[in-house]
């Protein structure tokens, strides 16, 4: 059981939630989907008095656009799945929301905007949103803003959430090109060792690698677009690309960072290549 | 020994005391019921300890085996991952909910006992659920749809060989008794497959 005097509040506004955030500051967190959260309050690993639900606030929706698509915090890897606006803005978000650990109940439960702010380097959702270059909106104590999912992480579990913010949800611009991605993990009940999110568009491609470093990595390798007509990306200067920028590989309990370093290279290949398949 | 535990009794009672609580309302397999909770209980300490539905099982507490899968608001869910007071207000069905009020087994039951899927029983609600939303949604699902749909329940004891023989059974035994829903998985809007079936909820 849950050892701290925990209390729950269930507002109904963004401005309440960030009042109560502020008011309890270092002694609080967001409950949304809660299935890191609660484990880790189980077992004693995280001990905050104060959990704020945002269950009172909605926060369901999933929005398309002709320029964006909004995913609200409360948004379930099975909402994506069942959403035929997802399927046509963003697939690459399904394409990873299937994926994800811990069969229909997880994904009945645990949410993208979760994920993303759970900042695990050992998780799905961060590196891909990067590669979609997503925005997160968030609300505080000043009113809302809009942070870049690139410029969101700053380290292992950490982020520029300010006192009193939350996320309130994830917009993805629509139009960013093709995507491919590629997860290496060891059993379907673990945690990923290392992802690749591939994008090329007419005018850039780009690797984002999730798991292999603390936080997600951006590699640009528009250079290296093939001049014929299939834009084909050469696999083993990809490679080489690729293990150059791992300078810092993340280690923890399932893989050794000289691990993720080695295979990042073939995993974004193994990316770009099922990009091409949709290309096709 | 027995003033330890008298004094232990009345430290818990003390702690008790301080830890934030409230009333909460929920439908329980069809009935409603009001239970008093701490802020801090998990859904599943609640089912299990307030009202005694100890059907649900208590695996790992950390979402990955699947034993405490039970149905809120007609959505399989792990209620270890859930918290009690985040559901005030929902509908929520154990595996006391599912056999008829004379206790027959259904379909899904009867197909996993007939295919001997089970040894010692402690991952079964948990099955059972996973493979009933599997059926809800998907009356003639492949091999491969039924491994899918079971890969949030771990088991210890079948090798998964005889569950999965079981779920195939069970598809084909709702299929020919005329209970197999006949909205398909291909339909993604709209109410969830598992939600408009209504001749298993």
């Amino acid at each position: 059981m849950i050892r701290t005097a925990l209390r729950y509040h269930r507002p109904s506004t963004a401005a309440e939630v960030s009042e109560l955030l502020l008011q309890h500051d270092g002694d609080v967190a967001v409950l949304g989907g809660g299935t890191q959260l609660l484990p880790q309050m189980n077992r004693d690993q995280v001990h905050v008095s104060n959990l704020v639900d945002l269950r009172g606030l909605g926060l369901r929706e999933i929005v398309a656009t002709d320029d964006e698509l909004t995913l609200e915090a409360l948004v379930t890897y099975s909402d994506v799945l069942l959403s035929r606006d997802v399927a046509d803005a963003a697939p690459h978000v399904q394409r990873v929301s299937r994926g994800v650990t811990g069969g229909k109940q997880l994904r009945n439960t645990g949410t993208l905007a979760g994920s993303a702010c759970f900042a695990m380097p050992g998780s799905d959702m961060p590196a891909a949103l990067v590669g979609l270059q997503a925005q997160y909106r968030l609300h505080g104590p000043r009113g809302a803003r809009m942070v870049k999912a690139s410029d969101f992480y700053t380290a292992a579990f950490a982020t520029t959430l300010g006192p009193g913010e939350f996320v309130e949800a994830i917009v993805i611009p629509r139009g960013t090109g093709s995507t491919g991605y590629c997860k290496v993990k060891h059993s379907s009940g673990s945690w990923p060792i290392a992802t690749a999110t591939a994008t090329i568009s007419e005018t850039e491609a780009r690797v984002t690698l999730g798991s292999v470093q603390a936080i997600p990595l951006q590699i640009d390798v528009t250079d290296l677009i093939g001049s014929n007509e299939t834009r084909r990306i050469d696999d083993a200067v990809l490679r080489e690309r690729i293990t150059a920028a791992v300078t810092d590989p993340w280690t923890d309990v399932l893989a050794p960072g000289s691990y993720r370093a080695r295979v990042a290279g073939t995993v974004a290949a193994r990316a770009f290549t099922e990009l091409e398949g949709s290309l096709a | 020994m027995s003033t330890d535990h008298a004094t232990n009794r009345s430290q818990a009672a003390a702690d008790d005391a301080a830890v934030p609580g409230r009333s909460i309302e929920l439908t329980v397999n069809g009935a409603p019921r009001r239970v008093t909770i701490s802020d801090r209980d998990l859904l599943v300490d609640v089912v299990r300890g307030q009202l005694n539905l100890i059907g649900t099982k208590v695996g790992c507490y950390n979402g990955d085996c699947g034993a405490c899968t039970l149905k809120v608001d007609g959505q399989i869910k792990k209620s270890c991952v859930v918290l009690a007071a985040s559901v005030d207000g929902s509908s929520i069905t154990t595996i006391e909910g599912v056999a008829g009020p004379d206790g027959a087994l259904d379909e899904v039951q009867q197909a996993f006992w007939d295919n001997d899927a089970f040894q010692c029983g402690f991952c079964l609600p948990g099955h059972l659920f996973a493979t009933r939303d599997l059926l809800d949604a998907d009356p003639d699902p492949t091999e491969q749809d039924v491994r899918d749909a079971l890969v949030g329940n771990l088991c210890r004891c079948t090798g998964y060989v005889n569950l999965v023989n079981a779920a195939m059974d069970a598809a084909e035994r709702r299929r020919s008794n005329g209970s197999a829903c006949p909205r398909r998985a291909g339909d993604t809007e709209g109410p969830q497959p598992a939600d408009a079936c209504t001749l298993h909820h």
